[in-house]
């Protein structure tokens, strides 16, 4: 039996706004296999970021279910979903989306508030975390005080911090220049290559994705085309 | 979420935003320092009532003469043979005005037998230096501290054991009489709440019948046998003279004084409490915009795993910590303000003798029956500036601190509960949207 890490099934999201009906998406199927780097890309509006919304249970599809390590996600409550996020899943948004009153280590502790650790504990788990993406003289250092390359590698370290099965990744190299979105694929590469941690990637940059073990093309809504390498 | 957390993020956002935080905290600091502040001051001035009239004794009733007349020896026959008087003591109150050194101050005069003076007076009467009066016409006094220690002297004495001073009272053809009272004592400060004691002469009564041209007397001290026998006592007495004469006994008086403080507690409490919903609608505000300013950060936070009781949690603590902070800073403050408060209102107290300086002629005080009776021992706590000055201290007691703080968090926590509701409601994907 194949171990996948992502399932998703006949997924469709609907958005209604009184009589008008919206697609974003329709019946999208595709599996990704656990320690797999993958991509999915399309242009701006193909609803690739729903797709990601919903694959890191922010958002319910309409129709279908999204399987994370086998477990299917959709009729999960509010609270069940919010324990799931902080044992499987980690982020890594397009604008970092760090916490401003903390400094970095605490914004990369943050998934660790309901773990059963001690708060030297948690602080620790970040520190180690930063020290490995090069930040380890930057710990007390506030977002506003990091640039753009270092704030996307706290981010980075904060959806790892947790040990998660999948770590989602939302235009993580929009916001950065060339050389720093380099750097943080090369990063991405290095952290699937561990097998640990499937990584998924939403980008409308086909340049981004040389790394990727799977690609995923969304346009309109829909699935183009999937290419595994 | 464990507890370091929520004063981690909490402390953080109030402390990012510190001008609109001081100004929240505010807001509870004057809710608090003005419940603090009232409940201390009247608590204070109930213990100090109390106190003042446990020195008179329970069983004290005072008949106070409603006639010109007044009374006579034969009123103080008739009382003492009336069942359950255990002791009868006539006095004579009136006012002069001393001449103390270059200044002239207002005082009350009272005749009275040195043996009844501890009884009349309360127990906390004590002499500063020199001796007591001579149960005689002579016209050797007690001075009170303040004539003694005038405050436009910076307290510095005035007057001695050994000399003299010079009482003004107003003869019946309304001529003033000048009288040598040669000073055989000066007496501490006390506090008393029927007696100025402070700003009083006191000497035997013949020498202030002499004094004030009287041949009578206006006030009769009773005491009663038992707490159980005032009551009683105190309607035959009232039976007897009617309204001939005012009947008053400590019971009543501690009553009435009871009844007037917690009215007054109630009425200032509710004032007190008015401000408190006001800072209360302020929290609420205030922490509505922080939840619209965080929506984003709710969303980010919500994304990584928070679940609405931890957000709710967040929000809650951030509002209880202003309640925290403002309670404990509105107790300082309201225990500061209690405590100046009441030492302006000792400070106008002792000053006020002064305030008649340069008077001259007339100042016997009429009683309210005529012109012959002197009402200044008399008249319960209502009469004015002739009765007995109190001074008290505030009572800051554990009860009314920790009241202050619970009220503080209640009211805080009840203003933030809303706002902490409407965050910990926020959809996940909805405030990540929002920037």
């Amino acid at each position: 039996m194949v171990d996948y890490s992502v399932r998703v099934s006949n997924v469709s999201k609907i958005y209604r706004s009184g009589d008008v009906e919206v697609k974003a998406l329709q019946d999208i199927s595709f599996t990704f296999k656990k320690g797999y780097f993958a991509a999915i890309v399309g242009p701006s509006g193909s609803g690739k970021s729903t797709l990601m919304n919903i694959l890191g249970t922010i958002d319910k599809p309409s129709h279908g279910e999204v399987y994370i390590d086998g477990i299917p996600t959709s009729r999960m409550n509010g609270d069940q979903l919010a324990d799931f996020r902080s044992r499987k899943l980690g982020f890594v948004f397009q604008a970092f989306n760090l916490i401003n009153g903390l400094d970095a280590e605490h914004n990369a502790a943050l998934p660790l508030f309901n773990m059963p650790l001690s708060e030297g504990e948690r602080l620790k788990k970040a520190d180690q975390l930063l020290v490995r993406l090069g930040l380890g003289h930057r710990l007390k250092q506030k977002p506003t005080q990091l640039s753009g390359g270092e704030q996307q590698r706290v981010a980075v370290a904060r959806a790892l911090v947790n040990s998660p099965a999948l770590l989602l990744a939302d235009e993580p190299t929009g916001n950065l220049d060339s050389r720093s979105g380099d750097e943080v694929i090369k990063l991405f590469r290095e952290i699937s290559s561990t097998g640990n941690v499937t990584l998924v990637m939403v980008t409308h940059n086909p340049d981004t994705t040389k790394y990727c073990d799977k690609i995923i093309y969304i346009k309109d809504g829909k699935m183009e085309k999937e290419v595994t390498r | 979420m464990n507890y370091k957390d929520l004063v981690w993020l909490g402390y953080n956002d109030l402390n990012e935003k510190r001008v609109r935080t001081a100004l929240t905290i505010l807001m509870i600091v004057i809710g608090v320092a003005s419940i603090v502040a009232l409940i201390s001051l009247t608590e204070g001035i109930s213990a100090s009532i109390q106190s003042s009239l446990s020195t008179l004794g329970p069983t004290s009733i005072l008949v106070s003469s409603a006639k010109a007349s007044g009374f006579t020896l034969a009123d103080t026959a008739q009382i003492s043979a009336l069942p359950n008087a255990s002791t009868v003591i006539p006095i004579l109150t009136g006012t002069a005005t001393i001449l103390s050194g270059s200044e002239n101050v207002s005082a009350t005069i009272i005749g009275i037998s040195p043996q009844d003076l501890q009884a009349a007076v309360g127990g906390n009467v004590s002499i500063y230096e020199g001796s007591t009066y001579p149960d005689s016409a002579s016209p050797a006094s007690l001075i009170g501290h303040s004539i003694a220690f005038p405050s436009s002297s910076s307290g510095r004495q005035n007057i001695f054991i050994g000399s003299a001073v010079t009482a003004l009272t107003q003869s019946g053809s309304r001529s003033t009489q000048s009288t040598i009272i040669p000073v055989s004592g000066i007496l501490n400060s006390s506090n008393s709440l029927l007696v100025p004691v402070d700003t009083s002469v006191i000497m035997s009564m013949l020498a202030a019948q002499t004094l004030l041209h009287r041949n009578s007397f206006n006030e009769i001290l009773i005491k009663a046998k038992n707490t159980s026998s005032v009551v009683p006592l105190a309607n035959l007495i009232i039976q007897i003279y009617g309204s001939n004469a005012r009947v008053i006994d400590t019971q009543e008086i501690a009553a009435t004084a009871a009844q007037i403080v917690g009215s007054i507690t109630v009425l200032l409490v509710v004032i007190a409490g008015i401000s408190l919903m006001v800072a209360a609608i302020g929290i609420m505000n205030v922490m509505l915009m922080s939840v619209m300013e965080r929506t984003h950060e709710i969303g980010i936070m919500k994304s990584l795993g928070f679940r609405n009781k931890d957000v709710m949690a967040l929000f809650l603590f951030q509002a209880l910590l202003v309640g925290v902070i403002g309670g404990i800073l509105g107790i300082v403050v309201g225990a500061g303000v209690s405590y100046g408060l009441a030492a302006a209102a000792s400070h106008a107290s002792s000053a006020s003798p002064s305030a008649s300086s340069g008077q001259s002629g007339a100042t016997v005080r009429t009683g309210p029956g005529g012109s012959g009776g002197a009402a200044a021992f008399g008249g319960g706590p209502s009469s004015s500036s002739s009765s007995g000055s109190l001074t008290f201290s505030p009572m800051l007691s554990a009860s009314t601190i920790i009241g202050a703080l619970i009220v503080a968090m209640l009211v805080s926590g009840a203003a933030g509960l809303y706002p902490a509701w409407r965050a910990s409601r926020l959809e996940p994907i909805e405030a990540l949207r929002t920037l």
